[in-house]
């Protein structure tokens, strides 16, 4: 197995007397997509967040390709990607002027730059209105535009929160195929996604939170192996570990 | 009981229009009392004691309107008046009704695109078996109710003085308020109508950018218009006879609709019902006609797509070949290549979103007009040297030199404003989209120094420029220019300092309108540092000037010792608070 490039170790995070986060660690290694699963609320986004330096941690350390995020903030992120949930981008600004910006921050050669933003316009089907203002698009165009800046710099590690919300299926197999391909050159993608079947066809290793706990790592297999049943799908496992299974009699009771 | 009943605690929607209307006023009402009942402690207060006042100025407002008009119709007035004052008292209900309703037509436009347009709740509304008329008529009362609110505040006092003052029948006053509210509901219709022709042509959120572009600018220029006037006038009467007497004209004419109701009120309130009641029902009566066909129209265009045509503006730019974009990005701007590319890259996207939102160009054009209407008045105004016949003796020299350099101080007031809306929102105005920077591997020195930079440069070339005009006009000697340069220059600097500092201590993310990034209690204290740290560091400067003359010492040691002065203060003031919140920087935007 190579070196893990996503580390987290006894990971918290306080707000007051709220944990969101409590004592979460595992790994992501290079050449594996890493699916990130829990019900709303559990914690999800907060651990990305700090795992991307948006938020620091409590206590505890994360690693992003050997840097310590705490420590080592600028190499972590320079090695790092990160696609939120909303695609909250400058709407004053053209897909083409975004891209150039994030080159800028991360310090790309222009010429390269250039090349890069018209490879990834044209892969992400933005080209057409490259050059108009972010607030005149739609949900999904946001979304692929923050997609494609958060691959600008062809990060070794790419972090996802929902990345497939509010894409069409066209595009939704784009990006599939895309972190695929990354994982295949040895990058580490982890996603987020309430969506199970994607999780379950894409991803090599699965992590449940629940409550801000980590209740469960591992492959499909080493799921199963946890519900004792070796045909169990992935919902399945995801509802009996953070204890949903009782949510098909509820909805019985709404009829 | 409809098919809609038939489950267990479901009722037949009532389709009816003032009980619907009703409810959606209620849950506006708990909306706003929930926000009050939740704030802290300390807003809470402040809420009260904000109501209270206001109670006391309208309470205020009618005991000295009731003073002044008794003192205006008594008879040992009149005969020192070259005006009937009949008239005066006749003309007053008729200009505030009017004002009134101008005043609404204005003011609800922008209210009503963002209550139709822009607040996102008008699809889970309509989707609701709520009648669309009752959402629409909720809408607009939801809307004009704090303009209305506002606007009675000065113009319904005055007019219970005026019934107080005249002995008025007590029917006044309920069918005044009537009047109002009507009035108020024609104006909001016809607002409504103009708000459907407008998203019409173009996409709502840019008209709500360029009516806050357009409402700054008038508001400001109105505000000076009444300097330059006088300035170019040349002298300084406020009103003349002639204007009062025009102005008492038009309130008089009979056929202007909106006269009819103030006439009718005096009329009544005096006691001769046959001429009052009818024109003041005729304009109760065609002021909800106006509502209502107004309001139906307006509903009728949004309900069958008819002024939601525009909802996205694409520019039509002719498309460039992949080679020429890809020259035109590669090729770095001359200025670039002094600066770091990260910091190039914030300081060009900050350059970039200012100019294209009209909001954020709105906020700048204050400065930019007030330095307009001061480089005038500065022209139009006394060109002798300053402080001539102020002194006399020993302390004529120091107090020349003081005036000289204190006319700069015009300069750096013109940079203070724009530095105060520059530097105290430079980190809010990143907004929602601060993730992009926070994620992206930056230092925190060079993103201060971005938003040093794009608040600094422009407050400066303002500022430089309305040195230069003054150095002109006052006929500086050279040495004293280029000091007055350096002094504001550095001056500024210390001031974007302390400004920035404190934008990062009030940084706000979560706004949807940069309007809204203001700082809070910290921005505002930011704003008063600011504002007492120059009348120091510019004393500073030019204190050790006038002292060395005062000592009859060499001027030129007392600039030196300005300078180095002044530079320790100014410079101190540009570094030390930013090296106080840098640490802070790291840490914004990460509240849940």
């Amino acid at each position: 197995m190579p070196d893990a490039l996503i580390q987290t170790r006894n990971l918290v995070k306080r707000y007051g007397d709220k944990i969101a986060v409590n004592d979460v660690s595992f790994d992501v290694h290079g050449g594996e997509v890493f699916g990130f699963l829990g019900p709303n609320g559990a914690g999800k986004t907060t651990t990305i967040k700090m795992i991307v330096g948006l938020l620091q941690p409590t206590t505890g350390t994360v690693r992003v390709a050997g840097h310590d995020v705490g420590a080592e903030p600028l190499a972590a992120k320079a090695a790092s990607g990160y696609v939120p949930d909303t695609p909250n981008l400058y709407a004053k600004l053209s897909a083409r002027e975004l891209l150039r910006f994030v080159a800028d921050l991360y310090s790309l050669d222009r010429g390269h730059a250039a090349r890069r933003i018209d490879e990834l316009l044209r892969m992400f089907d933005l080209a057409a209105a490259a050059d108009d203002t972010i607030d005149s698009y739609s949900h999904g165009m946001q979304q692929k535009t923050s997609l494609a800046a958060a691959l600008m710099h062809d990060p070794r590690v790419i972090v996802l929160d929902e990345p497939t919300v509010g894409l069409d299926p066209k595009s939704a197999r784009l990006i599939k195929d895309i972190l695929r391909q990354m994982a295949d050159r040895g990058s580490a993608v982890m996603l987020s996604t309430h969506i199970l079947e994607i999780a379950e066809r894409m991803c090599d290793r699965v992590g449940i939170i629940n409550r801000g706990e980590l209740i469960a790592v591992g492959t499909m297999d080493e799921l199963r192996a946890i519900d004792s049943s070796a045909q169990a799908s992935l919902e399945d496992i995801f509802l009996s570990l953070t204890g949903g299974a009782d949510v098909a009699e509820l909805a019985q009771v709404l009829q | 009981m409809s098919a809609l009943a038939d489950a267990p605690g479901r009722r037949a929607p009532d389709g009816r229009i003032p009980p619907a209307v009703w409810k959606l006023l209620r849950l506006r009402a708990r909306i706003t009392f929930s926000g009050v009942r939740r704030a802290k402690g300390r807003a809470r207060i402040g809420t009260v004691i904000v109501g209270l006042l206001l109670l006391a100025f309208a309470v205020f407002l009618v005991v000295m309107s009731w003073l002044l008009l008794g003192l205006v119709r008594s008879p040992e007035l009149a005969q020192y008046l070259t005006i009937d004052s009949a008239q005066v008292v006749a003309a007053i209900p008729v200009l505030l009704l009017t004002a009134l309703f101008v005043a609404i037509l204005l003011t609800s436009f922008g209210g009503l695109l963002s209550a139709l347009y822009l607040t996102g709740d008008m699809d889970f509304l309509l989707a609701t078996p709520v009648p669309i008329r009752a959402v629409f008529v909720a809408k607009l009362i939801g809307t004009v109710a704090p303009v209305f609110g506002l606007v009675s505040l000065f113009s319904l006092p005055v007019l219970v003085g005026l019934g107080l003052s005249g002995g008025y029948s007590p029917l006044y006053y309920p069918l005044l308020l009537l009047t109002m509210v009507a009035l108020t509901l024609a104006a909001a219709g016809l607002s409504s109508l103009l708000v459907m022709l407008v998203v019409r042509v173009m996409p709502p959120r840019r008209a709500a950018e360029i009516l806050a572009f357009l409402g700054a600018t008038i508001a400001i220029s109105l505000s000076q218009a009444g300097n330059v006037m006088n300035a170019l006038r040349g002298d300084e009467t406020s009103v003349s006879g002639s204007q009062v007497s025009g102005l008492l004209l038009g309130a008089s004419t009979p056929w202007l609709p909106l006269n009819w109701a103030g006439r009718g009120l005096i009329e009544l309130g005096e006691g001769r019902w046959l001429t009052g009641l009818p024109l003041v029902v005729l304009t109760i009566g065609l002021a909800l006609a106006v509502f209502w066909l107004a309001a139906a129209t307006a509903e009728r265009w949004y309900y069958t797509g008819w002024a939601g045509m525009r909802v996205v503006a694409r520019k039509s730019r002719p498309t460039r070949s992949p080679q020429v974009a890809a020259g035109m990005d590669a090729a770095p701007p001359r200025l670039a290549r002094w600066l770091p590319q990260p910091l190039w890259g914030l300081v060009w996207r900050d350059v970039l979103t200012l100019r294209r939102d009209l909001r954020n160009l709105s906020q700048l054009v204050t400065p930019l007009i007030l330095g307009v209407v001061y480089t005038l008045l500065l022209f139009r105004g006394d060109r002798s040297s300053p402080g001539g016949d102020l002194a006399a003796g020993d302390l004529a020299e120091p107090v020349r030199l003081l005036l000289a350099y204190s006319s700069v101080g015009m300069s750096l007031f013109v940079g203070w404003m724009l530095l105060a809306r520059l530097a105290g929102s430079a980190f809010s105005r990143e907004g929602k989209s601060y993730w992009l920077v926070k994620a992206a591997p930056i230092r925190t020195g060079q993103l201060l120094a971005a938003k040093f930079l794009v608040a600094y440069v422009p407050a400066l070339a303002l500022a430089m420029a309305f040195t230069v005009v003054i150095a002109i006009v006052r006929q500086m000697a050279v040495a004293e220019f280029v000091f007055s340069l350096a002094a504001s220059a550095l001056c500024l600097a210390g001031m974007a300092g302390i400004l920035l500092a404190f934008g990062v201590l009030s940084a706000n993310f979560t706004w949807d309108d940069p309007r809204r990034t203001g700082g809070g209690a910290m921005g505002c204290l930011g704003q008063v540092l600011a504002m007492l740290y120059v009348p120091v560091a510019f004393g500073c400067f030019i204190g050790p000037i006038a002292l060395a003359s005062l000592l009859h010492l060499p001027l030129v040691d007392g600039h030196l010792a300005g300078l180095v002065l002044g530079s320790a203060v100014a410079l101190g003031s540009a570094f030390v608070p930013l090296r106080l919140v840098r640490d802070r920087v790291a840490r914004l935007d990460e509240t849940p």
